[in-house]
């Protein structure tokens, strides 16, 4: 893993706390409302035109929401863009590079590509679902919401972490990493 | 109106983009790392970002330049929340990262752009019991009307805590120190 050439967590954070601000603003210009950008309504486009192939969802409140919503629909571009940043900026820093698996999982867990792809669709599904009950992920939830102190955001965010971490250390519990620093 | 609003998102996600990837918290080892509680460059991204746009947007709110939208607490952010992290931790990103991590060429997470819709789809087809079970009673989200105190009361202290807690791991722990 080369980090040499990661930007500072500091300037990340500030530009995301900028990129935030303005979104707010742009998305209130566009006459929707006063919208905390979230990345989970985008997925959930995605399965309301998923849904659409079957009639009989239609009438379905979840459904309904993420198909007419103007959000849902720019969330979706959002999705788009992000792949296009991230393949940019990786691509400008040379940190572009194709794997079918995370190597530290490979490391721990085995080059199975089966086993791999079998625990990311069920941590996926576990994923989509949590993010549609808790309305929100990671950005919704902790990067806007705890920003606006929501107390609805501050709970979500830490169950997030309560279950990550106890999943982490299942899933990794003896660490073979040394002390030098690379 | 259509062609705006694609315009916007596209260019919305590419810096945000851009900024996950080039910040570095997008990548596995990280994220399994702050989960570990080895490695706390994404926590110190994520609380340094909390803390500029906690006071950025009540800032904004107390000129009256735009409202402030709190989400209201029920069980299903409880219950959801746990879901969530449960899967971030099998999957090493969240939703987020994920869409980035395609762009860095990771193929799983193609993958998971379907898994993540397919479990939206269950909870689609789920929601009249939830709705009984975890959406029924909730509480408003606005902690300062809900207590009755001015919200600056609350911004400083919790500035206070999470400036302590991104001290504290930047002193103790290594961002460059191999942990896998």
């Amino acid at each position: 893993m080369d980090n040499s050439k990661e930007w500072h967590w500091f300037k990340g954070g500030i530009l995301v706390s900028i990129l935030s601000l303005a979104t707010y603003f742009i998305f209130e210009a566009l006459e929707y409302r006063n919208y905390p950008f979230g990345i989970t309504a985008g997925y959930g486009f995605v399965s309301a035109k998923f849904a659409s192939l079957f009639g009989s969802l239609n009438e379905n409140p979840v459904i309904k929401r993420f198909s007419e919503k103007p959000d849902a629909f720019i969330e979706f571009f959002i999705l788009i863009g992000l792949i296009i940043g991230g393949y940019t900026a990786s691509k400008k820093s040379n940190t572009f590079a194709p794997e079918n698996i995370p190597s530290t999982w490979a490391k721990y867990h085995g080059n199975s590509l089966t086993k791999r792809y079998l625990f990311v669709f069920a941590g996926s599904i576990l994923l989509g679902f949590g993010a549609a009950l808790a309305s929100g992920c990671t950005t919704g939830n902790i990067l806007q919401g705890w920003a606006h102190l929501s107390l609805g955001s501050i709970v979500a965010g830490l169950s997030f972490f309560a279950s990550g971490i106890i999943t982490a250390k299942i899933l990794y519990p003896k660490l073979r990493g040394n002390n030098d620093a690379n | 109106m259509t062609l705006i609003n694609i315009l916007f998102g596209i260019i919305v996600g590419f810096f945000f983009g851009v900024i996950l990837t080039k910040t570095g918290v997008t990548k596995y080892p990280r994220v399994m790392g702050m989960l570990l509680l080895k490695d706390f460059k994404i926590l110190k991204f994520m609380l340094t970002a909390v803390i500029s746009s906690m006071i950025l947007f009540h800032l904004f709110s107390d000129i009256s330049l735009l409202k402030l939208a709190p989400k209201s607490l029920d069980w299903g952010k409880v219950v959801g929340g746990l879901f969530f992290g449960t899967g971030m931790a099998i999957l090493g990103y969240c939703p987020g990262t994920m869409a980035a991590r395609i762009g860095e060429g990771k193929k799983d997470a193609i993958l998971a752009v379907g898994g993540m819709a397919i479990g939206i789809f269950i909870y689609a087809l789920m929601i009249k019991g939830i709705k009984g079970a975890f959406l029924s009673s909730e509480i408003s989200g606005d902690i300062s009307a809900l207590i009755g105190i001015n919200h600056w009361l609350l911004i400083v202290p919790a500035i206070l805590l999470l400036s302590a807690i991104i001290y504290f791991v930047n002193k103790k722990f290594n961002d460059h120190k191999k942990i896998f």
